[in-house]
């Protein structure tokens, strides 16, 4: 894992290079709107495979004479294949891009800016895509990447447990107070029940950073300013947790999906995780449950993870290709196939096509749409992006475990983020 | 050492609804045959294993092919600079892959070879360990061996294969081995040489069975064991001149 790691690290250092080589030698990007593009996906594989080629295939059946190649590979080896071929440049003319990641492709000069292709096109309607989506990916004023899909987090919660204790249910208006008095009441851990699941890790820490009001970043973006009152506040927030109301570290015992199991289970009252959760929890036989917008401390924030589909800046078939990230972004099509297969949800502007997806259980699911309403999108700093959440992630660990106190972590965590954004 | 293995194998046995059931036991109740028949199901696994097979079998010959004769020039023959080329030879040994896999892309890339058996096959098929290993397997037999044959009228071929291969038979099974398994194993240059299903290999094809959210552990650990099966065979084949092999090398004669 380690070398694997290292391995994107000395990529990326190449890929920012070979960035400026692939300008000059492909001698500027053709627009050829036939022939077969390729597209490259690191969310299809295992379980969507299907559902993309018949997304596919209603594509090439409205757009004669282009065909559409689908290359996979799983998330965490997909960025690593993805930057070996773009500095070989080799790059496939389309691609999956999530939002952390997008920055440093966009900065790289890896990404075709889709403007003017956007303004040949007299089917596009901008506000067909979810604008706040739209312009998570624009740098510097350009469209780099058209998004595809969203997924959030939200507060799931065991409706059996809370009837249980008489507690009422959690509501969009609770806070982090609420939440705490809640989760102690309902955590029996003789029962082997406990009231609160939420991993101390870099994702959790920016949003409860911004649900307590504070940044990440300084204005300039050159300064990790995480380390004050309010970054203090959020990591204490996360750290109070582990052997009070939720497993200690040690009990979780780095089993992989050790949350899911308890949620399921029946033994985890409340539940910080994503959306992608609810299809295999409706599935779950006996387990009544529900969900709702995060509470927040001083303000709302969520997490929002987002998926776009990018160009490649050295493709022949730029037209062709804009035409197919359109499509993967908008179209009917893919709305329709995502929405019936519970895969991620399509980021458009459209409340009708999701009528039958908000009739699923769990009732309110329309929490899914609520935490839209204020988002957090995680820092980003381009090529040093995984070593900063590892810092971050690293440091609360150790004030979790005692070795450090909180403050001092988030000093430590500070000064290395800020060095790291020097460099 | 044989903890893992088990368990690699009591998860492939095991139900998704068990893996998911904290408390549940390691051990698989009830047994399930299930994961074993997913994985045809889900991707072309076979294609993928006869990928891996082809490509390590004819990999590996290549490289004992290839070995074998550099080992024998650089343990036999006398030349101008032989010392510092082996040093070269040896020194290339510290290079990781993942430093020079994109310059060996780009490479590959101007002889068009990318996602092609031969774009996965030729960055393998020479090994400065093979010649190193092999090398000290000829340097261990006495000239005198040669010097006769030699004197008989042999050519530097035939003292090769003729005399001295036979004798290092047990270096070359150990080497074999050796390289078959790292070809059967890799992962990082096949992830990214071989771009379509058609050309990939058993761990880059079981890599896409890990879902972004939620892996299911049993069918993967599936493919694994399946995976593991031919070093297996091959292990207990070769174990004979394996453990010659290494027990020769701490005896002096």
């Amino acid at each position: 894992m380690r070398a694997r790691r290292r391995t994107v690290i000395a990529l990326m250092a190449v890929m920012a290079t070979a960035g400026a080589l692939s300008a000059c030698d492909s001698g500027g990007s053709g627009d050829s709107a036939t022939g077969t593009i390729t597209y490259f996906t690191f969310s299809a594989a295992p379980d969507h495979l299907k559902d993309l080629d018949a997304i596919r295939a209603a594509f090439e059946a409205e757009n004669p004479g282009i065909k559409v190649e689908v290359r996979t590979a799983a998330y965490a080896d997909y960025f690593t294949a993805l930057q070996t071929q773009i500095a070989g440049n080799n790059a496939p003319d389309t691609f999956e891009l999530n939002y952390e990641n997008f920055f440093t492709y966009a900065r790289n000069g890896a990404l075709l800016a889709l403007d003017d292709l956007a303004k040949a096109d007299s089917g596009y309607d901008a506000g067909r895509i979810y604008p706040k989506a739209l312009a998570a990916f624009q740098v510097d004023g350009k469209q780099y990447a058209l998004p595809s899909t969203f997924s959030d987090v939200v507060l799931i919660y065991n409706k059996k447990l809370f009837d249980a204790a008489g507690l009422a249910y959690p509501s969009a208006s609770w806070t982090w107070a609420d939440e705490r008095a809640a989760a102690e009441k309902l955590t029996d851990k003789a029962a082997g029940i406990y009231g609160d699941y939420q991993p101390v890790s870099f994702y959790e820490f920016y949003k409860a950073l911004a649900q307590s009001g504070g940044s990440f970043l300084s204005a300039d973006g050159k300064k990790a300013t995480f380390n004050d009152a309010k970054g203090l506040q959020a990591a204490q927030w996360l750290i109070g947790k582990p052997g009070t109301v939720m497993p200690t570290v040690a009990e979780i015992g780095g089993k992989a999906d050790f949350d899911t199991a308890l949620f399921k289970s029946g033994k985890l009252a409340m539940w910080h995780n994503g959306i992608w959760q609810l299809a295999t929890l409706n599935d779950t036989a006996g387990l009544d449950y529900d969900i709702v917008v995060e509470p927040g401390n001083t303000q709302k924030a969520n997490a929002v993870f987002m998926n776009a589909t990018a160009v490649s800046a050295g493709t022949k078939k730029g037209t062709a290709a804009w035409k197919w990230a359109l499509y993967l972004s908008s179209s009917k099509k893919t709305v329709e196939t995502r929405l019936a297969s519970s895969w991620e949800l399509p980021a458009v502007n459209d409340s009708a096509a999701f009528d039958s997806y908000l009739k699923l259980p769990p009732a309110n699911r329309q929490a899914v749409f609520g935490a839209l309403e204020a988002i957090a999108l995680p820092p980003v700093i381009g090529d040093q992006q995984a070593q900063m959440q590892d810092i971050v992630t690293a440091e609360l660990e150790k004030a979790a475990n005692g070795q450090k106190s909180v403050q001092q972590a988030l000093d430590d965590a500070a000064a290395a983020v800020t060095a790291l954004i020097s460099k | 050492m044989i903890g893992p293995f088990l368990w690699m194998v009591a998860t492939s046995l095991t139900t998704q609804s068990q893996l998911e059931t904290v408390g549940a036991g390691l051990l698989p109740d009830p047994v399930t045959l299930q994961p074993y028949r997913q994985i045809g199901e889900v991707f072309p696994f076979w294609r993928f294993a006869l990928n891996s097979l082809g490509i390590a079998v004819v990999s590996t010959v290549l490289q004992l092919f290839t070995s074998a004769t550099a080992a024998y020039a650089f343990g036999r023959l006398r030349f101008r600079g032989a010392t510092a080329v082996f040093l070269l030879y040896v020194a290339t040994m510290m290079i990781p892959m993942q430093v020079i896999i994109v310059p060996l892309f780009i490479e590959l890339r101007t002889l068009r070879l990318v996602d092609t058996y031969a774009g996965l096959i030729l960055p393998t098929i020479v090994s400065s360990f093979g010649v190193f290993m092999l090398r000290q397997a000829f340097l261990a037999l006495p000239r005198e061996l040669d010097e006769a044959a030699f004197v008989d009228g042999a050519g530097h071929f035939r003292v090769f294969w003729q005399v001295l291969l036979p004798l290092v038979r047990p270096a070359l099974a150990t080497f074999a081995v050796f390289g078959f398994m790292s070809s059967w194993n890799a992962f990082l240059w096949p992830l990214v040489i071989a771009q379509t299903e058609e050309h990939m290999t058993l761990p880059v094809g079981l890599s896409l069975l890990l879902g972004r959210y939620s892996p299911a552990w049993n069918v993967i650990m599936a493919g694994s064991a399946l995976s593991s099966l031919p070093i297996l065979a091959l292990f207990v084949f070769a174990q004979r001149y394996v453990v010659r092999s290494i027990a020769s090398t701490g005896i002096k004669a």
